[in-house]
């Protein structure tokens, strides 16, 4: 089939699908919170994007606050209230909060985005096959998601970082290569193997020994306290999403449209891929997106104790972390109320916006699937 | 003559487990002992209340459901299915038995066989709502067998799809739609097409008309007829609704708790139905009549548990003409007399031996 | 079989005010239920039948409104009307003059009580007084009407509302009380011919099969003597030699019970069988009243008509009514059935016929029958 007509079966195909999304933002539309959330989370969008232009950079990493260098001469404890120079005013040791606001919400995105997707990706992939294969495979994968459940996620993220002391993550890759094809051979016991799938295992594993006594490659990553921190959450948080993933799974797997996929003659992959994902996503999404808040507000709250994104970094929870001091002096916090009130007015609002985005998802998903 | 479908002693029992340590205490013994064959080109009937079995069949059948005990033979020539019959019962475990079996008996079939079977036997499922996915546009629902057993692909599929959605009566804007768009009789012709998109052989109709309205009911029906003829097809009609099996089957087989008790052509069975149950069952339908009002109901009592059938004739709790061997043995499906085949003592006046 | 009248329907609309419109359902319903017969309600998925019942115990479902007609119901002789009733007059109705027996049955009882509960709290509501008087008398019987329990009872008779009394009620031994209120459970069982009905009060409804759960429903509708039974769908759900039992029992407590059934099913079988009028519906009207046999042998309308043809007969080929029913958001203009029907006249496009006197004993709305001046 051409290239061109390709492109209008993806048009056509396409017309169907806008109309139900048409259908979903009206409703939406209908709920002036729902509005709210939608704009507050576009509004911090167009913020993140536009940092470049409204703050400049003043160094070679954006993401380090500039620090004003003629008032530190004069008065470094001392944060000093919003003046034209400084819009929003500097925290303790003369960081500028308008800066640091701007540029922490990029890091707030980062910090949501890169957590909710790895968790949502390994959940996924591990609720799917636990539900869907069921039996030994999902007895021992809810056993193993029960242990990391048991962690206390954020005494954990603080455990990382203190005995973390490296700058760096060196990834070995011909032990992961080994790993990964051990773990693969293990779920592949429990299914029904294609003989291209179990040759490409036993491959992999072969490279993986041979590269290890070898030539053994490994990669480092730089990393910061704020990824160490993000590295923690992400291992405690995605057996919630396996959990929600496998009750979605286990509902749709006896639906009769999955039956008659395989009566099609559906490979597993194909079902899993084509039926059973498609409907069963979006109460994930509407997790996902509840999540986001969350986890922005987890990590504030590590870096405010000091764990976390280092001292000059452009992290809302870092910026309240300057104002710490003024606990012991009422009058101080008072007067230097700017230093904490408007990161964390950052961080609520952002919060709110995702959760309210979350919530309108919920409302109108909820009578789509219904209608259906 | 070649029979499209035999079955032999065709079982399939779910598990129950139960206990603290999850042992299997006991199991549903769904298909319990079926055998039968189907004709190429005809329409074979399957009857019975719920719990028989006759659903799980029409799986087992299909092999959506790997059988426990039996053989199912698919197209097979009348001599090798004989030389299994005659190894099954000589020589059980004779290696020439396991390969003939591996290659022609379809309970056995796995992977790449099952693969290919696909394209030969198909379902319709009674609910249309619920048998189509509801995100997939119909195209690609009607297109799926074709793209998933590698019949055909893109521009030549969407032709296949176009052509069989017109053969049942849709319209080719029905391509780019959803499922809930339409109505439950527009949708279960949708699934009418997805089931012979591919040109199966044969398809079972697993209460294709139960879900859907009566005046939509005689138009799918007459579809089914049409569709029989044009393209050849067999058909496993299973139903609960005497009235419609009646009309549209030429053979009939009734099943209870796992058992089939009787079968026949259609005449013979609804004209002259011999085992108590099928003539209990028939006189339980409501004639649309009012000048043959019954005023008694021909039969008592409820339909057992499949989990623990009676022992012994499994109808004989509820019979009237319950004898003292029903009790202990269970009966075999006897020839009556004129192809009409039951499984009772008391009508194939067996006495006590 | 008399000629009176227990219920009558007068012009009923019921409207759905929905997302994607609004639902004209009911458009001018008119039925007439006599006394002790069985009235059955025939029509296909979405004509109406289930919200016609539900409007009689007005009971319909928001986003539903019912907004015009009247329901007229004999109570003692007086008639009212359902309508313009007060909740309380409302909640003295249902269960007690009109009861209801819906599709699912183990749908429609609470899992969590046994079936004994479930029905004693029936009888409670509407039978107090009765079950009462009965305690007392068996006391008196026994003990000769001197024990605190029966002193207790006395007074709930006498005075019901004080304070006293509602205490004592709550916190005294009510055990002559539940005990009495057992035996008549297990007597309206037994009424039902459910087969050893002390060990099935003790069950709970996920441990019954349909059969049994809709006797048990039944039961419970027939506890406290209703005048007028609405059965929604009873047995579609069952297999079809349970239903044959459930046919007969209906027919027997028809006699027994002396009620009036409001039947309603899609299946013209056991319209047939059980039925001793009928009525048939289309998209939210009546277009056919009549006697059973007469319904059957000489159909007038069009529908009514292409109905009973598309019953499948063996040797016949399967005939059906050309076309969809008509989406009750936007209806056709006129006569509702116009677009289908083989008959249709100008007149019909344009003017909604009305539901008049063919025959004797036998309505129907069509312009073929007069009307159209």
């Amino acid at each position: 089939m051409s290239l061109k007509n390709r492109w209008q079966e993806f048009k056509v195909g396409l017309t169907p699908r806008i109309k139900e999304w048409r259908f979903m933002l009206k409703r939406m539309r209908g709920s002036s919170l729902a509005m709210a959330g939608l704009i507050i989370i576009l509004g911090y969008v167009a913020m993140a994007i536009l940092a470049p232009v409204i703050a400049p950079p003043q160094s070679s990493d954006p993401f380090a606050i500039p620090l004003d260098k003629e008032i530190r001469v004069l008065q470094n404890e001392q944060p000093t209230p919003p003046t034209f120079r400084h819009i929003f005013g500097t925290t303790q040791y003369q960081f500028d909060l308008f800066y640091g606001c701007i540029w922490g919400s990029i890091t707030a995105f980062r910090i949501g985005v890169f957590v909710v997707a790895i968790s949502l990706l390994v959940g996924l992939l591990v609720g799917t096959a636990s539900a869907y294969y069921g039996g030994i495979l999902d007895e021992t994968l809810m056993r193993f998601t029960d242990i990391i459940i048991a962690f206390p996620g954020l005494i954990l993220a603080m455990a990382l970082v203190l005995a973390w002391q490296q700058p760096t993550l060196e990834i070995s890759i011909s032990l992961s290569l080994v790993m990964i094809s051990v773990m693969v051979s293990f779920v592949l016991i429990f299914v029904h193997p294609d003989r291209r799938l179990l040759a490409m295992n036993q491959l992999v594993l072969l490279l993986g020994l041979a590269s290890s006594f070898f030539f053994p490659i490994s990669i480092s990553i730089p990393l910061n306290n704020l990824d160490k921190v993000l590295v923690a959450i992400t291992i405690v948080g995605w057996p919630g999403y396996a959990r929600v993933i496998r009750g979605e799974v286990l509902r749709i797997k006896n639906e009769d449209y999955v039956e008659a996929s395989r009566a099609s003659g559906s490979s597993d992959i194909r079902t899993i891929m084509h039926h059973i994902l498609p409907n069963s996503i979006y109460p994930l999404l509407i997790v996902a997106t509840l999540d986001i808040g969350s986890i922005v507000l987890s990590a504030a709250a590590l870096s405010f104790i000091g764990i976390g994104a280092p001292e000059y970094y452009a992290d809302w929870g870092q910026l309240i972390s300057r104002s710490r001091f003024l606990i012991s002096d009422p009058t101080l916090m008072v007067r230097n109320i700017h230093t904490f009130l408007i990161p964390g007015l950052f961080i609520s609002t952002f919060v709110v916006g995702w959760n309210l985005l979350g919530d309108a998802l919920r409302d109108v998903l909820d009578p789509m699937l219904r209608r259906r | 003559m070649s029979q499209l479908l035999e079955l032999r002693d065709l079982k399939k029992h779910f598990p129950i487990y139960g206990g603290v340590l999850k042992r299997k205490v006991a199991s549903v013994k769904a298909v319990d002992g079926v055998s039968l064959s189907v004709t190429k080109g005809e329409c074979f009937g399957l009857v019975g209340e719920s719990g028989c079995g006759k659903t799980t069949l029409g799986k087992t059948v299909l092999r959506l459901l790997k059988p426990d005990a039996g053989n199912i033979f698919f197209d097979v020539p009348r001599d090798i299915v004989s030389e299994i019959d005659a190894l099954g019962k000589k020589d059980p475990k004779s290696r020439r038995l396991r390969r003939l079996r591996e290659q022609y008996d379809v309970a056995t079939y796995g992977g790449r066989d099952l693969q290919f079977l696909r394209r030969k036997m198909q379902i319709v499922y009674q609910d249309p709502t619920t048998s189509l996915d509801p995100r997939m546009l119909v195209k690609d629902i009607v297109a799926e067998p074709l793209m998933a057993q590698g019949v055909a692909k893109g521009e030549e599929a969407k032709k296949m799809v176009m052509e069989i959605l017109g053969r049942v009566g849709m319209t080719d804007r029905a391509l780019y739609r959803f499922p809930h768009e339409f109505s439950g009789g527009q949708r279960q012709r949708i699934a009418i097409a997805r089931a012979l998109v591919s040109r199966p052989e044969f398809v079972i109709l697993d209460e294709p008309t139960s879900a859907v309205d009566v005046s939509v009911r005689a138009q799918l029906l007459n579809l089914f007829a049409d569709l029989q003829k044009e393209f050849g097809l067999t058909y496993m009609f299973i139903s609960h609704d005497l009235g419609i099996v009646e009309c549209i089957s030429h053979r009939v087989a009734i099943m209870y708790v796992g058992k089939l008790v009787e079968y026949s052509s259609t005449e013979e069975i609804f004209r002259r139905p011999l085992h108590p149950y099928s003539q209990a069952l028939i006189a339980s339908f409501p004639v649309p009549d009012p000048n043959q009002r019954k005023e008694r109901a021909p039969l008592k009592g409820e339909v057992p548990s499949p989990v623990n059938p009676p022992v012994g004739c499994r109808f004989h709790p509820r019979c009237p003409m319950a004898m003292d061997i029903c009790k202990r043995k269970e009966p075999e499906l006897a020839n009556a007399g004129n192809e009409h085949y039951v499984a009772c003592f008391a009508v194939n006046q067996e006495s006590d031996k | 079989m008399s000629q009176r009248n227990i219920a009558e329907v007068k012009d009923l609309e019921v409207r759905f005010y929905t997302y994607s419109g609004v639902v004209e359902a009911l458009d001018g319903v008119n039925l007439a239920i006599k006394e002790g017969e069985i009235l059955g309600l025939v029509g296909e998925t979405g004509c109406g039948k289930s919200v016609t019942s539900l409007s009689v115990m007005m009971l319909v479902p928001p986003p539903g409104k019912i907004e015009g007609g009247k329901i007229l119901f004999d109570k003692q002789g007086k008639k009212e009307d359902i309508l313009t009733m007060d909740d309380n007059s409302l909640r003295g109705l249902r269960g007690k003059n009109i009861a209801m027996i819906f599709q699912e049955p183990r749908a429609y009882l609470n899992p969590v009580y046994t079936v004994e509960d479930q029905i004693a709290e029936v009888i409670l509501v509407h039978r107090r007084m009765e079950l009462l008087k009965k305690a007392v008398d068996t006391l008196e019987k026994k003990h000769k009407g001197k024990t605190f329990e029966c002193g207790n009872y006395r007074r709930m008779l006498k005075n019901p509302k004080s304070l006293i009394t509602r205490l004592i009620a709550k916190f005294g031994s009510n055990r002559t009380f539940n005990n009495e209120a057992k035996k008549e459970v297990v007597q309206v069982l037994k009424s039902v011919e459910i087969p050893d009905p002390e060990r099935v009060a003790q069950m709970y409804p996920h441990e019954l099969s349909g059969g049994m759960a809709q006797r048990t429903l039944i039961a419970m509708a027939l506890s406290c003597n209703p005048t007028l039974l609405i059965a929604d769908e009873p047995t579609t759900n069952l297999d079809v030699t349970v239903q044959a039992q459930i046919l007969n029992l209906i027919r027997g407590l028809k006699q027994s019970f002396k009620s009036s059934i409001l039947y309603i099913t899609h299946d013209l079988g056991v319209v047939a069988q059980l039925c001793d009028r009928v009525a048939v519906m289309y998209a939210g009207n009546i277009i056919e009243t009549a006697d059973v046999f007469e319904l059957f042998n000489s159909p007038l309308h069009p529908y009514a008509r292409a109905l009973l043809e598309s019953i499948p007969r063996p040797g016949k080929p399967f005939t059906s009514i050309p076309g969809f029913v008509p989406s009750l958001v936007n209806p056709p203009k006129g006569c509702r059935f116009n677009d289908r029907c083989s008959y249709a006249m100008e007149v019909c496009r344009r003017v909604k016929p009305v539901f008049l006197k063919a025959k004797e004993e036998h309505y129907v709305a069509c312009f073929l029958y007069g009307g159209s001046e």
